[in-house]
């Protein structure tokens, strides 16, 4: 059952005999390493830089100089907000260059105030009032609107609600106060 | 230590530098609703943003509410419908139609039309602008016409009037309601003369005398 194959005791015997190296092998290996990688023709510099840029690097950031960061990325992102919202505004839409005078008028010959409010003037009550003609309850205002289907109503001394008799209803009323609705064309 | 640091720091950078663009997503208009139904009409118009649906009528929605005393529940029931017409409208419009067409198809939806008829009145109205023709049918649903009459009517002049003869033909409708007729003899007439009426009515012998289902005529040039 113990009985060896010679063949195999002869294997072993020689793979447990130490290697004998050559003595100049660290010599050599040595050398090798201090010349340093051989250089990549005609590409040295760009690899250069691509080893630096692999390399890891250790950043101290302080809080104080965290914060400095931070507000300068801010406000680089505000001036940049800032430039867009000029830029827009130095071409105006299409639509606001061919907005059409509206004229809107109630007659009230009872009220103090009439101002129309509407999806226009972000429903402000007060932006935009109507002014009385002289000797009648003729109430009027104009409103340059761009071309468009808007809805609004009047308001009769900052209370009352009241729908533009001469114009057609607004089918949307979600708060049990009825609009009116214009529509201004396109040239 | 230091790599604590350096993380406070850069931490405090990107907070920083997000901050503005938090504070943009806020819709400045609406502090006009106190602090619970405003967060709720914020996060309905995120879900508007998401889904690529116009915000403004949104905000509208809710400023005229505001504007009109109404409580703020009622505000945001009135934002949470119009979004969900809006959604409606888009998706029976297509991804690729603009937001005043939404805006119109929210508006005929509440008139009473229904998403297959926003599908077949672009379907009719092929590459041209659905907002005058989907508006046109909610105003003739606002000054009285049956809803099933006027969807019939404007899909019917779908194919052969421009914008400027659908708006001709809604002011000519109201025009004779204010002068005393009835909204549905108003539509009859006004279908039965012009270009477009012509066109619904040249041949009466091939079909019933209803908008709706008289046959289109070739688009006009």
């Amino acid at each position: 059952m113990d009985e060896r194959d010679p063949l195999i005791d002869r294997a072993i015997e020689t793979l447990r005999e130490p290697v004998r190296l050559d003595p100049s092998m660290d010599q050599r290996i040595m050398a090798e390493l201090e010349r340093g990688p051989a250089p990549r023709a005609g590409t040295q510099p760009l690899w250069a830089a691509w080893d630096w840029l692999r390399r890891g690097r250790s950043v101290t950031v302080s809080p104080l100089g965290g914060l400095a960061a931070a507000a300068a990325l801010a406000a680089l992102i505000l001036v940049g907000q800032w430039g867009a919202a000029r830029l827009n505004d130095s071409a105006p839409p299409a639509a606001a260059l061919e907005a059409a005078a509206v004229q809107f008028v109630l007659v009230a010959p009872g009220a103090s105030t009439v101002t129309v409010v509407g999806d226009f003037n972000d429903w402000s009550a007060t932006a935009t009032p109507l002014r009385r003609a002289p000797g009648d309850g003729l109430w009027a205002v104009s409103v340059p609107l761009p071309p468009g289907r808007y809805r609004y109503g009047f308001l009769v001394d900052g209370a009352q609600w009241v729908k533009d008799p001469a114009a057609p209803p607004a089918l949307e009323d979600d708060f049990g106060r009825p609009n009116s609705v214009v529509t201004v064309r396109g040239s | 230590m230091n790599d604590r640091r350096s993380a406070m720091g850069v931490l405090l950078v990107v907070l920083l530098a997000l901050a503005p663009r938090a504070a943009a997503s806020q819709e400045p208009r609406l502090t006009v609703l106190s602090g619970i139904y405003r967060a709720q009409v914020e996060a309905i118009l995120d879900s508007a943003r998401a889904r690529d649906l116009p915000v403004e009528p949104l905000v509208d929605r809710a400023l005229e509410g505001a504007s009109k005393g109404a409580d703020g529940e009622r505000i945001v029931g009135a934002v949470r419908r119009l979004y969900g017409e809006l959604a409606v409208a888009r998706d029976a419009l297509g991804v690729r139609s603009r937001g005043a067409e939404i805006v119109s198809g929210a508006s005929a939806l509440r008139a009473g039309a229904s998403a297959g008829d926003l599908r077949r009145l672009r379907e009719l109205r092929g590459d041209q602008s659905l907002t005058v023709a989907a508006a046109v049918l909610a105003d003739l649903v606002a000054v009285g016409v049956p809803a099933d009459t006027a969807i019939a009517a404007v899909l019917a002049l779908a194919e052969v009037v421009d914008d400027a003869e659908y708006i001709a033909f809604r002011q000519s409708v109201e025009r004779d309601i204010a002068l005393g007729a009835s909204p549905t003899a108003a539509l009859g007439v006004r279908l039965g003369s012009g270009a477009a009426g012509d066109a619904l009515l040249q041949s009466p012998a091939e079909g019933p005398n209803v908008p709706g289902e008289q046959r289109p005529r070739e688009r006009k040039p």
